[in-house]
């Protein structure tokens, strides 16, 4: 591989790599407060797609009940992508009171929880299904305004191609993952959050409502969910209701291989996995999942903990 | 007792109840295609141009003056789904021969059964090779992928001479998109050209970043793509995002409206190859095309046309089963009729929308006409049609 091959393909890493890493951060999250994956989030991530689409489109689709229904309004790409991953956070919520917090009270044991939020999850996806369809829904081409598609930087006889939108998942990530990690680190929100993540039982003695941070967990995932479902259907279409679930499995293989809980380690774990799939030759990159999931049993055999796990590991 | 003679006995016992009927009036013809699952687009195109030919072949007084009815039976989108189809045609209704499935995945699961019981079959849609050989009681009037695919290859040349490099890439877990792909490649290279870059993809795929990037490395004046239409159109969209300008080839999965949402404005000038023209001169096309028009305001898809034919060879060969030997079809023993018309079905031609056709000793189909559709798509990019390219 030469130096122009291996810009080309980090450049197509970094870029789907940051929205793995906000799409796992959403999984990491949730994680760290209860201790259990939210399977759900996948299908969040499939809703902020679906939701962004509508908004920025001013209509819900070609298929299902919805079908050319028209939305009295049409925003900007921007405006529907913040409103979109808005509604999504909300969705993110109705989780938790549907599928965790019944079982949460009842003091079951979070396997059921985990299980529960798997049915949450599956009906969600049906939802969607019987409601706009399982057509492809495509952004139109000029979803981010009169912009070129893609830059061509020539090397010589070579050259690397940058698709606008590789650039602004990439920048938009990036805004994001700074922001959620001002608001961890440095917002009173944030420290309650993190306060509850370390005991939630001495959090609550503190005077921190659990259940409130709870709820606020659960929106700040279903909003890197929705995001990041979002950007991902900009890139590559929404290739129906399931399209999440590919991308769930792929959010679970980041934080694992990041190391379950940390923050630092979602965003490391989403880069070198995009970077893994990234760098499979073109001609076997229809196996590059198969690697990268290789690539993760590799990671967990020398380090079962991940890449930051535990030991560094830095809750919320 | 053992199993297998069981079987066997219920198995010979079914059979001799079957046979043991004369034929029904109005005469019955199986479809069994899917209306459901998400095959079920190119199922239901084969409802409307099945139900297009009985309404056209009885209005033309039949079989010799019996009507004929279609039955029709769901197959769904998978395998178990066709095999129940074709048993309840057989067993329950009936039916003279059947017309039918849609894939050909559920074509090699459900034809067997038929061949079995000695019906006999006329596939609408199944292109795959082997569908004829899987037995004497199966033909198609779909032209198999080897005969259709160079065409376009030879219509690329013809709208840029100037071609040398090619890109092909195909879906490598879709059992027709492998084969097809090689056709395409021995087409490039048996005239000349040179496979620069071949690259495999996944029909769950929608990241092609990688495969891209590397046809757009590689130069190529011409990009031959074997995929379905969510991956296929997904990967052209990625492609002209990026930049290249060349020909684009489709393989018989971009031959679906679906692709249009896929691939937007970015569709706009794919090549198709494809079996059937709206515009093909005879008499049974024109009607065949008055008729669809009438009802859904515009012109008939491919699937349409085949299901037509397919109805339209069963149709004329009751009419030379009653010709040859001197009786109705209804006064004649239901198992005589289907080993009789399948014999009938391999001779002569037929004149069908598809053109001029006839059906081998093997019972595939020999079609004299191909066409190369080139794809338009509105300013919006939204509504697209298939453009027939001379």
């Amino acid at each position: 591989m030469d130096a122009v091959q291996f810009l080309q393909n980090f450049i197509n890493g970094i870029s789907i790599g940051s929205v793995y890493a906000i799409f796992a951060l959403g999984y990491t999250l949730v994680f760290s407060i209860l201790g259990i994956i939210n399977f759900a989030h996948g299908a969040v991530f499939t809703l902020g797609a679906y939701l962004t689409y509508s908004l920025a489109v001013g209509r819900f689709g070609i298929g299902g009940l919805l079908a050319d229904l028209q939305i009295p309004f049409q925003f900007s790409f921007s405006v529907s992508l913040l409103i979109g991953s808005i509604l999504s956070g909300l969705a993110g919520v109705l989780v938790e009171r549907c599928a965790f917090r019944p079982l949460r009270s009842r003091g079951a044991d979070p396997l059921l929880a985990l299980v529960s939020s798997l049915g949450v999850a599956l009906v969600a996806v049906n939802v969607i299904q019987y409601l706009v369809g399982s057509e492809i829904y495509s952004f139109p081409s000029d979803v981010y305004g009169d912009i070129r598609p893609a830059f061509v930087i020539h090397f010589g006889e070579k050259l690397v191609v940058v698709r606008t939108v590789q650039m602004v998942i990439f920048a938009v990530s990036l805004l994001v993952l700074a922001l959620l990690g001002y608001m961890i680190g440095y917002t009173r929100i944030g420290k309650a959050l993190r306060a509850v993540a370390e005991n939630a039982s001495t959090a609550s003695l503190l005077g921190i409502n659990v259940d409130r941070f709870i709820l606020y967990t659960f929106f700040l995932s279903g909003f890197l969910g929705g995001m990041a479902g979002s950007l991902v259907g900009t890139s590559f279409g929404i290739a129906g209701p399931y399209f999440g679930v590919s991308y769930g499995l792929k959010g679970l293989a980041v934080i694992v291989m990041g190391g379950l809980g940390s923050i630092p380690g979602a965003v490391l774990g989403g880069l070198i996995i995009g970077l893994a799939e990234a760098f499979v030759p073109s001609e076997y990159s229809a196996y590059k999942e198969a690697i990268a999931f290789a690539f993760l049993f590799a990671v967990l055999m020398i380090r079962p903990q991940g890449f930051l796990g535990r030991s560094q590991m830095q809750k919320v | 007792m053992k199993l297998s003679t069981c079987i066997t006995m219920i198995l010979t016992f079914s059979v001799s109840s079957v046979y043991a009927a004369n034929v029904s009036s109005p005469i019955q013809i199986g479809i069994a295609v899917a209306q459901t699952s998400n095959v079920a687009l190119f199922g239901q195109e084969q409802i409307i141009g099945a139900g297009i030919a009985e309404k056209y072949f009885n209005g033309k007084s039949g079989v010799n003056g019996t009507r004929i009815k279609l039955v029709m039976q769901d197959t769904g989108g998978d395998e178990a789904g066709a095999i129940n189809a074709f048993q309840n045609l057989i067993s329950k209704e009936k039916v003279v021969g059947i017309v039918g499935p849609t894939l050909s995945q559920q074509a090699f699961a459900a034809d067997p059964v038929a061949n079995r019981l000695k019906v006999p079959v006329i596939g609408p849609s199944n292109t795959a090779k082997g569908i004829p050989q899987i037995g004497e009681f199966i033909g198609r009037v779909s032209a198999p992928v080897a005969k259709v695919a160079p065409y376009a290859v030879r219509q690329a040349m013809k709208q840029n001479p100037k071609i040398k490099r090619v890109a092909i890439l195909y879906a490598q877990n879709d059992a027709f998109s492998s084969s097809e792909t090689v056709t395409f490649q021995e087409t490039v290279k048996n005239m000349k050209l040179q496979t620069v870059t071949l690259q495999k993809f996944m029909t769950t795929d929608t990241d092609f970043t990688t495969q891209a990037t590397a046809v757009l490395g590689a130069k190529v004046d011409l990009v031959i793509v074997s995929g379905l239409a969510a991956d296929g159109g997904n990967l052209v969209k990625q492609l002209r995002q990026l930049g290249y300008m060349g020909i684009i080839i489709g393989g018989n999965g971009f031959n679906s409206a679906n692709l249009f949402p896929v691939c937007g404005k970015n569709c706009d000038g794919i090549l198709v190859a494809q079996a059937y023209s709206p515009e093909a001169n005879n008499p049974t096309n024109k009607a065949f095309v008055a008729d669809y028009r009438a009802t859904y305001k515009k012109d008939p898809p491919q699937f349409s046309a085949q299901a037509f034919t397919a109805v339209q060879v069963f149709v004329e060969g009751l009419r030379k089963v009653e010709a040859a030997t001197g009786k109705k079809i209804t006064q004649m023993d239901l198992a005589v009729v289907r080993t009789e018309l399948n014999k009938t079905l391999r001779k002569g031609s037929y004149i069908t929308p598809l053109g001029e056709i006839t059906l081998d000793k093997d019972g595939d189909v020999n079609q004299k006409t191909f066409y190369v559709s080139q794809i338009k798509m509105d300013a919006g990019g939204k509504v697209g049609k298939f453009v027939i390219v001379k």
